[in-house]
């Protein structure tokens, strides 16, 4: 993929941003129309999962949430292979793996993955015994589950190689923080497991991808967890088929946050999204 | 030491061969599989006391995790997508509730979801402690797909279960009922049919135990669990008894251990019941849901000419007094009297 001019030349970065952008909004259309299930995209949020998969190895692991699309776009997924799963794969967006991408497990059920990544990273550790990491993304509100605690125990306990990041969205669904987070910060709750973590802005990916760079070298140096809290903002809701609570004039002023903001789209993608679109379509029927 | 004694007297005293049996079967195949890794609360300290042979060859692969069942069952998932096959030890029965969402939801959909099968072993063990350490949960398991849910009762059955479900790529509920007394395993024990498999090999699971063989045999029990060996004491004085009179002791019966309650030997079943046409469920569990009424629906479906009864614990809260937990389960007496009443 080359980078394409427009008016305003774009990173490689940016661009990454742009394919789950388009991506995202293509099958929110097919949502709209009622052919695709319930999904959950990421909009507003593509800079961390692009700044910390830019700092990954092709070998290094990812195991996410139920919000999966934009990171198995991220950990280099074949569109026409993701697209077949999030569209009539047995697995679906939210249990769906690619393996040979090593993006590993996505789990619906919140919390459930950050257990799941420390076994995984203590099985690359201690089994395959190679110095690949393995990443696991999860949300602000996933940190009130007891799952979250007791991965976040066991990770810190078995010093695994774990990097785990928070996409901070200040939203759980359509609940705000004061029904599930006391603290102030995320990171204040990692500190309670021993584990180093960093604040960084989320939808600054130049922002994510220097902090991603420090944060994998440190895991995969030390081979024990660390934590990234990326604060961001999420432009859309919390799934299809549900409402958003928040009002429009919030919503407006969330946009001005909007990492894509102000930036063209490069050409030619949603054409090459449309064309996968089709075939897998065709395929299915 | 005298306390010692006592305990070694009691009906609820430890049992050993069972334990040792699933110990050694572990050992065995830590030998010849690498990928096996034990995982538990207090996993290292429990090898030390129960399986010292596993402490003394493959203490590297024992590790002992917190108290947080559910974390745990999910970690050992996540190291199982990398071809670990752990053993998760939860070490009594009743806290697999904690663990439900790890195994239910995780754990046994794994393998429903990815081409590269995970072999998980989930262990655990029936006691007799109390309302929330004396529960028997092992019905729920069967009906979960993805879940394999097996329940030996003797120590040969132990070793081979144990051995195919480290060998067979899946997850398996795999229950030890303490229960169960130590007794003379060397002899063949009233056992028929599966005596043909020695010790050393692996059983296939969805086979049953042709614990006893009736002669003139009018009734087919069916049991598992503890439950077998209270049937075999319960039938032990006619069995030994070679002067006996058919029209005296008419309670002569087949016994078949179910031994895996999913999945269950159903064409052994149906063949036995072909002899009969009398079907007698003993369950060392509540009956109202349990493994027993699914036997009893599907037999009733399949042939309707076998009369199907139940004998089996009530729906009740479990008592820590030993006297009261006693009551619980069908005793000698109910099952000889069940094998008469019809």
């Amino acid at each position: 993929m080359t980078l394409l001019e427009t008016g305003k030349r774009l990173t490689v970065l940016q661009e990454r941003m742009f394919r789950i952008r388009l991506l995202e909004d293509r099958l929110q259309k097919l949502c709209d129309e009622g052919l695709g299930a319930d999904l959950h995209f990421s909009k507003g949020q593509e800079a961390i999962c692009i700044g910390v998969c830019a700092a990954l190895r092709e070998t290094d692991y990812l195991v996410t949430h139920h919000r999966s699309i934009a990171h198995a776009s991220a950990k280099g997924v074949p569109l026409e292979e993701l697209l077949q799963e999030v569209l009539d794969g047995k697995a679906g967006e939210m249990h769906m793996s690619f393996p040979s991408q090593r993006f590993m497990f996505c789990w619906q059920l919140v919390g459930t993955c950050i257990p799941v990544a420390a076994g995984l990273a203590w099985a690359v550790k201690n089994h395959l015994k190679t110095d690949d990491i393995v990443v696991v993304f999860h949300g602000d509100a996933a940190t009130a589950n007891g799952q979250w605690h007791e991965g976040m125990n066991l990770a810190a306990v078995q010093k695994v190689p774990l990097l785990l990041v928070c996409e901070n969205n200040h939203l759980a669904g359509n609940v705000r923080p004061e029904h599930y987070q006391p603290v102030k910060r995320v990171i204040d709750r990692a500190s309670a497991y021993g584990i180093d973590a960093e604040v960084v802005d989320g939808n600054d990916v130049e922002g994510v991808l220097q902090a991603a760079n420090y944060a994998v070298s440190y895991v995969r140096t030390r081979g024990v967890p660390y934590f990234l809290e990326c604060n961001t903002t999420r432009l859309g809701r919390h799934k299809q088929g549900q409402g958003d609570l928040r009002t429009r004039e919030e919503m407006e002023q969330l946009a001005e946050l909007d990492p894509l903001r102000g930036l063209e789209q490069p050409h030619g993608l949603v054409e090459e999204i449309e064309a996968v679109i089709q075939r897998v379509q065709a395929g299915g029927s | 030491m005298q306390l010692l004694e006592q305990q070694k007297k009691s009906p609820f005293n430890r049992n050993h061969a069972l334990r040792d049996a699933i110990g050694k079967a572990i050992h065995d195949q830590m030998g010849l599989d690498h990928s096996i890794h034990l995982f538990g609360e207090g996993a290292q300290v429990k090898v030390h006391y129960d399986a010292p042979d596993i402490e003394r060859d493959f203490a590297d692969r024992v590790h002992t995790l917190p108290i947080a069942e559910d974390g745990n069952t999910n970690f050992a998932v996540g190291a199982s997508l990398l071809g670990v096959k752990p053993v998760v030890d939860i070490i009594t029965a009743d806290f697999l509730y904690r663990a439900m969402d790890s195994i239910c939801n995780t754990a046994a959909k794994q393998n429903f979801l990815r081409e590269d099968k995970s072999t998980i072993v989930i262990r655990s063990e029936f006691l007799t402690a109390g309302p929330t350490t004396g529960q028997r949960p092992e019905a729920l398991f069967t009906h979960i797909p993805g879940l394999r849910v097996v329940v030996p009762s003797t120590p040969r059955d132990a070793y081979g279960l144990m051995l195919t479900a480290l060998r067979t790529p899946g997850v398996t509920l795999f229950f030890e009922d303490r229960m169960i007394e130590d007794e003379e395993f060397s002899s063949n024990n009233g056992e028929v049919w599966s005596n043909s498999i020695p010790w050393s090999e692996a059983l296939p699971f969805g086979t049953c135990s042709w614990a006893l063989r009736g002669q003139r045999s009018n009734v087919t029990v069916l049991t598992y669990g503890v439950m077998r060996q209270v049937v075999q004491r319960a039938l032990g004085p006619y069995k030994f008894n070679h002067d006996y009179y058919a029209d005296e002791y008419p309670m002569l019966c087949d016994v078949i251990d179910l031994r895996c309650l999913y999945p269950i030997d159903w064409e052994f079943i149906k063949k036995m019941l072909e002899r009969t046409g009398k079907l007698l469920i003993i369950e060392p569990d509540v009956t109202y849901g349990g493994v027993g009424a699914e036997i009893a629906a599907t037999i009733a479906q399949e042939m309707p000419h076998v009369r199907v009864k139940r004998l089996g614990a009530p729906r009740a809260t479990i008592p820590a007094s030993k006297s009261l937990h006693g009551q619980m389960l069908p005793t000698e007496g109910q099952v000889i009297d069940s094998i008469r009443n019809w």
